[in-house]
């Protein structure tokens, strides 16, 4: 048969299959970084990475001590390290810590506004007023809190635990599958913009040299570009999901339910159970402990109380 | 027996002049490997679009005449029993995928019809080492080369073991090395499955020596249907349908006109060489 | 293996050196050194992951080297605030003309890098004429949507933006993929066109070997980012063991040629016409 012979015919020119592009298994590639293969956060099912971004991202909203949320922030860290997650790769989130921290300041230094009860003092010239500041300074290490609550969860975790974890929920699988899809988009989306802004400087723009108005204007010239390609994809991609039997209920044609070959290659153990049961209720508590009673409150802080007090003792 | 029989098929897609397809009759045999060649816009993905049922279904327009697969009306089979009828494979590898693992890809099909766990596990395994794919399970899809993606595409098809695989433009796309790397594949599939596979491509060159059937279409209809040693005799009709026979089948093509050889005319290089070297013999000796 | 062309035209492109490194550690080029000339046909083959398409960026500035350059029209890509006069003299037209779409009527697309390099109403007018008909694309278009063409006429109004700039030196990326027999045919007449009777520089990223035979004058092949053959077309393709290396096929009827060297049939057979040509100088000559 043709075929077979073609088949056995080694012929000089038959390439090698693309060996060169095996890229290394020991890394894997995050939403954000990446993480080896065979670090221990691999232990823990994805729903219980996933409670983590609830725990550590949300929490702090409800914590107004910043050496609280300091600590929090320390025990991410400590969490990373432990995931063996490069922590360099963190620095690029540096200069943005700083320059909120920044923004935040100089907005409560320059208009602090004034109430009868605030507490001046001049510091370098400049007449400063302790609550504000104090509030100031609550809210930045909350935010950065929660930034990196939010940080550690898109470090350490690919599209597919979240879809794992959404899914171990019983979400319904349309939900799961259009957050799915919608990440994909995002994905072909950003590679876009790159091809387009490449494209917009080989006709001679120079994106320095523009006014924030032009920039603007030049956002939303992208738009014509995106909105064509994603209107020639949509046709490819509801063909490609028909072509594969999908339905949006998840259901097959005799009322069951469809299979899910990836969620049971993930064992939830009773480390997980422990874990998520443990996150939850400290979360409920701190909540009930926060908005009922008033725990953690701003004026409660015994750091602010603290100081408060020597500015005030120092005054007199 | 007949895997497909289209009769007196006609589409036109509302808001357009003409038929993409007019009046296309056509058998395809259990089992037979069919390649559809022709210029674009002249009704290829439309044939394949039609056989598979995505046409009528998704699009708007008139529809005359019918298709069979397997000797039942297409427009009666569901959609998750025709997603295990027909595997539908297409031109750009990422615009189908659905997934951000390729074993995520690989598995959305089966687990769409629902195969349980150690089917689903089997197939993986077997799909995986047909197409060459297995260390890239845990990648993304759009993180590996654009061979690998359009072999990810097919395996994710091929894993549903449809009776019929169609595969529109699979190598388009690709780079030289994915494209070898897909007729490699197509190969593999060919021989070791009893699959009935359509395929529309451009690359006449590497695509002849696979077909046993090679389909011409042309303003909407079938303008040839032959084995390939048949279809490329007439070169002149070949070319003024926008259709280029392989250089080595071509040449050999032109010593038959010019009485330097009287065989059947050769469909792969091997082939070419060998009549080339026949009649060199002949003719310097 | 570098072999500059001898060419008594003016040298419009200068690469010395050059080496390009991704944000990511990847070398994508080494050692580069080419001389891009005028009105030369140039096809730039590789496979993919060899570093054809950031050499081609390179050479409009889209990329600025990690070390080496790059000197267009004697400009150095590497200095700040040189991106206007460089698209003046070079233009890149991109695989996917949706890419590179971004107006709302066919006139404003071909008038946008006009009026980006900051030339006067009425002379951006005259390039969009100018552009537009050299392209072959109609004034009764110029208030359509570039969305609902036919691909071969977004290419072409995808070349006309850039013909507008009037650059010298045209880099088109994989401007047959995807593009049956008949398209292919056009958009490389039309390119081969500007050569000839324009006097631009053309140059060409393809796989397509039958492409590059029929139009290019000088091939340049990349492997893994490195510069491994630079000459003319025919003489390239002679050379099969070190295209080998560089996973490039020549076309089949070359390769055929070379199959049946013993028989005296010349190495650098482009077109089955050739072949036949040779077969009958041969026949003959036996007989």
């Amino acid at each position: 048969m043709m075929a077979a012979q073609i088949a056995e015919n080694t012929h000089q020119w038959r390439y090698r299959l693309d060996t060169s592009l095996r890229v290394s298994q020991r890394m894997r590639r995050t939403l954000l970084g990446t993480v080896p293969v065979h670090s221990p956060l691999y232990k823990l099912h994805p729903l219980t990475r996933f409670v983590t971004l609830l725990f550590l991202g949300v929490l702090p909203m409800f914590i107004d001590w910043p050496e609280i949320n300091i600590m929090i922030l320390v025990a991410i860290f400590i969490y990373l390290s432990w995931s063996r997650v490069d922590l360099s790769g963190l620095k690029i989130y540096l200069p943005l810590t700083i320059t909120v921290a920044i923004f935040m300041f100089a907005i409560s230094i320059g208009f602090p506004g004034y109430k009868p009860d605030y507490v001046g003092f001049p510091f370098m010239g400049l007449q400063l007023f302790f609550q504000p500041l104090f509030f100031t300074l609550a809210s930045y290490w909350r935010l950065i809190a929660m930034l990196f609550g939010t940080i550690q969860y898109f470090s350490t975790n690919r599209e597919r635990d979240t879809l794992v974890a959404i899914r171990t929920l019983h979400v319904p699988f349309v939900i799961s599958y259009f957050f799915s899809l919608s990440l994909r988009a995002a994905g072909m989306f950003m590679e876009d913009m790159r091809i387009i802004r490449e494209a917009e400087r080989a006709r001679g723009l120079d994106e320095t040299a523009l006014t924030l108005a032009d920039r603007a204007k030049l956002y939303a010239m992208y738009l014509i570009p995106l909105f064509t390609l994603a209107i020639r994809r949509t046709d490819e991609i509801t063909n490609a999901l028909v072509a594969r039997g999908y339905t949006l209920s998840g259901k097959l044609e005799n009322g069951n339910q469809r299979s899910d070959y990836i969620l049971s290659k993930y064992p939830f153990r009773l480390l997980d159970r422990a874990l998520i049961l443990g996150m939850l209720c400290t979360f409920v508590l701190v909540v009930i402990l926060r908005v009922g009673f008033g725990y953690w409150s701003m004026d409660t802080d015994p750091l602010r109380i603290y100081l408060l007090a020597m500015l005030l003792g120092g005054g007199q | 027996m007949k895997a497909i029989s289209c009769q007196e098929l006609s589409w036109k897609y509302s808001g357009r002049k003409r038929f993409a397809v007019e009046n296309v009759n056509l058998d395809i045999e259990e089992n037979t490997f069919v390649s559809i060649v022709g210029p674009n816009e002249h009704g290829k993905t439309t044939l394949v679009s039609c056989i598979k049922g995505l046409i009528p279904a998704n699009y708007h327009g008139i529809w005359y005449g019918k298709v069979e697969i397997f000797g039942e009306d297409n427009r009666n089979i569901t959609g998750q029993k025709m997603a295990s009828e027909v595997g539908y494979v297409f031109a750009d590898p990422e615009s189908q995928f659905t997934s951000m693992t390729v074993e995520e890809e690989l598995v959305f099909g089966l687990e769409n019809i629902g195969l349980p766990f150690q089917v689903v596990h089997d197939r993986l395994e077997w799909v995986s080492e047909i197409t060459l794919i297995k260390e890239l399970w845990d990648k993304s899809p759009y993180e590996i080369s654009g061979g690998q993606k359009q072999r990810v595409a097919i395996a994710s098809v091929l894993a549903m073991k449809p009776r019929i695989m169609i595969l529109d433009e699979p190598t388009s796309m690709l780079d030289p090395i994915g494209k070898d790397s897909i007729f490699d594949i197509m190969t593999n599939v060919k021989n070791e499955t009893k699959m009935t596979i359509i395929v529309v491509e451009h690359n006449i060159e590497q695509i002849a020596p696979l077909s046993d059937q090679i389909l011409l279409m042309y303003e909407g209809q079938i303008a040839k249907m032959a084995p390939p040693e048949e279809f490329f005799n007439n070169s002149d009709f070949l070319v003024d349908h926008g259709i280029l026979p392989p250089q080595a089948t071509a040449f050999v093509d032109r010593l038959k006109q010019d009485g330097f050889y009287d065989g059947v005319l050769p469909v792969d290089y091997e082939g070419g060489v060998k009549a080339t070297r026949q009649v060199l013999q002949r003719h310097t000796a | 293996m570098t072999r500059s062309m001898k060419n008594a035209n003016e040298c419009l492109i200068e690469v010395s050196k050059l080496q390009y490194q991704y944000p990511d550690g990847t070398h994508a080029l080494r050692d580069i050194n080419l001389k891009i000339f005028e009105n030369q046909f140039i096809a730039l083959i590789g496979q993919n992951g060899s570093g054809k398409t950031t050499l081609a960026k390179s050479l409009n500035g889209l990329l600025k080297p990690s070390s080496g350059y790059v000197k267009i029209d004697g400009l150095d890509t590497r200095v700040k605030g040189t991106t206007k006069k460089i698209v003046t003299k070079v233009g890149y037209v991109f695989q996917n003309p949706d890419h590179q779409l971004f107006s709302n009527t066919i006139e404003k697309e071909i008038a946008y890098g006009p009026k980006n390099i900051g030339l006067g109403h009425d002379e951006v007018n005259q390039r969009v004429q100018d552009a537009a008909q050299v392209c072959g694309v109609e004034r009764g278009l110029f208030q359509d949507h570039p969305f609902f063409l036919t691909k071969g006429l977004r290419q072409r109004v995808a070349i006309a933006s850039i013909l507008a700039m009037r650059p010298k030196t045209i880099i088109v990326d994989e401007p047959t993929t995807g593009q049956d027999l008949r398209q292919s045919l056009e958009v490389m007449n039309f390119l081969r066109d500007l050569w000839l009777h324009k006097g631009h520089t053309i140059i060409i990223i393809t796989h397509d070997m039958n492409i590059v035979a029929d139009y290019a004058q000088r091939c340049v092949v990349l492997t893994k980012g490195e510069l491994v053959m630079d000459g003319a077309t025919r003489e390239i393709f002679s050379q099969p063991d070190i295209l080998a290396k560089a996973y490039v096929k020549p076309p089949q009827i070359t390769r055929l040629a070379q199959d049946v060297l013993e028989y005296n049939f010349p190495k650098d057979v482009l077109s089955v016409e050739e072949m036949i040509q040779a077969f009958k100088k041969i026949a003959r000559k036996e007989h």
